[in-house]
């Protein structure tokens, strides 16, 4: 029995964990065939028909119209993209980041630990909201510079981490024999300790992409949105809800997408979790 | 009539969609006043035996068949309560590790009180806290801690590892069981103490009147502990009989195999190791080395590890460096590594490297699960040394060459460790080593992690390897008879310094050295013979040398190390 198979198996019998994949799956197949799965892939564009503008769910439009007229179900759907984008850009930058300053830390000790360490106390104690308003200020308002903001915070997650992970693997033999073995501190790093910090980083990683999706959502509700009329999630709420209650479709397909992909990350993050049966 | 009665039992573990049925048709019996021993290696069943009598095995065990009676009763036939409450007063365990088994935020007597209290509730008797404690107290002075007051008031880390073992064991005694079940007892401490401990437990079941099943992979302390013994093996029971008759005429192959394992300490079978009359590889003049406290405050001196080390080893010798746990030995061989620069003295090596070798010693650890990256192949592990000995395209050829050396299979080299056994893994271990082509192999306690017949495959490997490569070793360990037929010349350490040195043969027949003597004697052996030829020691030197008995509350285990 491999290791590999038992995680399989684990994973592939805990129904939750399963939900989540599927999920996910169903978010990323959603956006990248957008414009084959939509009905009117027209509208994200500046489209305008004022005749049909807050028309109530219909057979033609599954989730209603906006103040624009504008199919939402279709403009959800390509906000996930946007979503997705963001999940991608932010942890495409911070997680190796933040893996390879902690394991430097983790690794080398003295003063590498205490200046890595200490640097990222100093970045975990910045709130990102207020990270994110005050370089949204100084730079444009754009949801791009707010989830910049966030990538400038978001590595520390994963150094510390990953720090952890390294500081006790570091003390196990096989590192010595390794560098008995002649191995020098990159080969150490990147084949010895990098891939026992795989199955945590992992895990923390679907954990961040529900969290991004989520507070990307609430940076373009408060302000912070794409340039218009691309549709994204959080600006969609927050144009619906000037018209709530009457017109309750408008945020209702928007909101719940955000919290369809939130839960489908976090679920699959907690059985990634069981899986390789790591803290994270 | 026997008081424990385990009839065909056959008892089988599900995971991962699987069932492995792990216990056999298991029959046996226990006497009143009786000492049993189940002798077994990893996985052969004897954990599960003792914890299906206890009634705790885990969720995923089913009892296919079989019964259990104690003193009459069907154990598999009483509720959950009845089986409870059996528990400490019927039988009681004495658990294995002293080291991990107490909860470092409680003291002492809030263990031993919290076990009482519940018993007692379970069994329906009203009791006061201070009739509890003076039952506690009487029970600490029956396992020889003598000021059992400070005792119960202290923490566990206050105490030794023999003392907590001593109290392990008073915590089965609690409610005057009938039986015990001791599962490897004092296994985790050093030879000394667990000899102690082997003492305590003999008498105990005598004075008490008690019955013991001892269950333990160590032949010498079921010699030692037992009336009749039973071996297991993939759980099945493949011989049972008096002591006498198993060790002195073994019918089984499997229990021939086991008692051939064991390394003897006098007689015949011992083997002398030629002495080299070769240069020195490595000499060591009076090294001293003194672990400085770090941090913001210094405060003092630091704690002082070794001192006074002279040590040559001669090229193509094995030398054995033996001591307990705390007595400088890993220090010792760290500097001879090069990984600790000594505070004092010299170390001087005379060698050179081979030609592409980056270092003239390599080292084999004692624990192969922690010494192998869990997430890199074998071909991986060995690629890292060979990337400095070998061209890239001799790299593939030497890798099969080095696991011939080492006796495993080509395949292996695209399993990941956590596939392989323990010898397995210590092979692998041994062909990273080679595959750096040292001259020196610091070998440390090589063995101490692996089963008895599988030790001496390994350590007949390594004297094979040498004898072909032309290697010197330098070997650590706490295992006195591995070293009297493995070393050709041994020094013993005793907190830091080096009381005996010498030829096995020499040290063993004519120990000069009281501690020395302690060690030697404490071993457990296979024979009456063997036992005979064993030094003595008087109790002053007992007192002087080895840990102490219990009387006083000592200074942190850990503080030594």
């Amino acid at each position: 029995m491999t290791a590999a198979w038992m995680g399989w198996y684990r994973f592939s019998r805990n129904p939750a964990a399963i939900i989540g994949a599927l999920i996910v799956l169903s978010v990323l197949v959603m956006a990248a065939f957008a414009p084959l799965i939509t009905p009117f892939p027209e509208h994200v564009g500046s489209v305008v028909d004022f005749r049909n503008r807050h028309a109530p769910p219909s057979s033609t439009n599954w989730m209603g119209t906006d103040k624009a007229g504008r199919d939402i179900f279709t403009r959800t759907i390509f906000g996930f993209r946007v979503s997705l984008m963001l999940v991608f850009g932010v942890l495409v930058i911070s997680v190796p980041v933040g893996a390879v300053l902690g394991m430097c830390a983790g690794y080398f000790g003295g003063w590498a630990e205490k200046i890595i360490t200490g640097f990222t106390n100093v970045m975990l104690a910045m709130p990102p909201l207020v990270m994110a308003l005050a370089i949204g200020n100084v730079l444009e308002p754009t949801l791009v510079n707010a989830m910049f903001a966030i990538t400038l915070l978001w590595w520390t997650w994963h150094a510390r981490l990953v720090y952890r992970v390294t500081v006790s693997v570091a003390g196990e033999d096989f590192i010595e024999a390794a560098r008995l073995a002649g191995a020098g501190p990159v080969h150490i790093l990147f084949r010895e300790i990098l891939p026992n910090c795989i199955a945590v980083i992992s895990v923390k990683t679907t954990l961040d992409a529900a969290f991004v999706i989520l507070f990307g959502a609430t940076l373009s509700f408060l302000g912070f949105g794409v340039k218009p009329p691309t549709p994204d999630l959080g600006s969609m709420v927050a144009d619906g809800r000037q018209f709530l209650p009457e017109k309750w479709w408008e945020v209702l397909a928007p909101g719940f997408a955000v919290f369809y992909a939130t839960l489908g990350f976090n679920l699959l993050g907690d059985g990634l979790r069981d899986m390789f049966d790591v803290e994270a | 009539m026997a008081l424990l009665d385990v009839k065909g039992l056959n008892i089988s573990f599900s995971g991962y969609g699987q069932t492995r049925q792990v216990l056999h048709d298991v029959s046996f019996s226990v006497g009143k006043s009786e000492r049993v021993a189940l002798i077994g290696e990893t996985g052969s069943g004897k954990s599960v035996t003792a914890k299906a009598i206890l009634g705790t095995l885990p969720g995923n065990a089913s009892v296919d068949s079989g019964a259990i009676a104690f003193d009459g009763l069907d154990l598999f036939r009483q509720s959950m309560a009845e089986r409870e409450k059996l528990k400490g007063t019927a039988f009681s365990i004495i658990m294995q590790d002293p080291l991990s088994s107490f909860n470092p935020v409680f003291r002492i007597g809030q263990h031993l009180d919290d076990v009482m209290y519940h018993a007692d509730r379970r069994r329906g008797v009203v009791s006061s806290a201070r009739e509890r404690k003076a039952r506690i107290l009487d029970t600490l002075r029956k396992v020889q801690l003598a000021d059992a007051q400070r005792v119960y008031d202290a923490w566990p880390f206050e105490l030794s590892g023999g003392m907590r073992q001593r109290v392990l064991i008073a915590l089965a005694l609690l409610h005057r069981p009938r039986m015990l079940i001791a599962d490897e007892p004092g296994t985790a401490l050093d030879v000394t103490t667990q000899d102690e401990i082997l003492r305590l437990i003999n008498r105990l079941v005598d004075d008490e009147g008690l019955s013991l099943l001892m269950i333990t992979h160590n032949l010498g302390v079921v010699r030692q502990t037992a009336d009749r013994v039973l071996v297991m093996r993939h759980g099945v029971i493949v011989e049972q009989g008096p002591l006498a008759q198993v060790f002195d005429a073994p019918q089984d192959q499997y229990t021939r195999d086991l008692m051939a394992a064991v390394p003897p300490l006098y007689g015949p079978g011992v083997t002398d190791q030629p002495v080299s009359d070769m240069p020195p590889i490595l000499t060591l003049t009076g090294v001293q080395k003194v672990y400085s406290k770090r941090g913001l405050f210094k405060t003092g001196e630091g704690h002082l590890a070794v001192d006074d080390i002279n040590i040559k080893v001669a090229h193509g010798e094995i030398f054995g460096l033996a001591g307990e746990s705390g007595s400088g030995k890993t220090t010792v061989a760290r500097m001879m590594m090069g990984l600790l620069e000594p505070t004092k003295g010299k170390i001087a090596v005379n060698g050179t490297p081979a030609t592409g070798a980056r270092r003239l010693s390599q080292i084999v650890y004692q624990n192969p699960g922690t010494s192998l990256n869990p997430k890199r192949t074998v071909a991986q592990t060995l690629a890292v040394p060979l990337a400095h000995t070998e061209a890239a395209a001799d790299r593939q050829a030497r890798m099969e060459e080095l696991l011939t050396l080492v006796r495993l299979p080509v395949s292996f080299l695209s399993k990941y460790p956590h596939e392989l056994s323990g010898g397995q893994k210590q092979r692998v271990a041994i062909a990273r080593a080679l595959a750096a082509k040292p001259r020196l192999i610091i070998l440390d306690e090589p063995t101490s992690a692996l089963d008895v017949s599988v030790q001496k495959t390994v350590i007949d490997l390594l004297l094979e390897l040498r004898e072909s490569l032309g290697l010197t070793y330098v070997i650590i360990s706490h295992d006195l008879s591995l070293m009297r037929n493995f070393c050709s010349r041994i020094a013993i350490m005793l907190k830091g310094r080096i009381v005996e040195q010498g030829t096995p043969a020499e040290v063993f027949a004519e120990t000069r050295h009281p501690y020395t003597r302690a060690l030697i004697s404490a071993i457990p052996v296979l024979t009456e013979a063997e036992q005979a030829q064993k030094p003595t020691v008087t109790e002053e030197e007992r007192a002087k040398f080895l840990v102490p008995t219990g009387a006083e509350v000592s200074a942190p285990a850990g503080a030594a190390e």
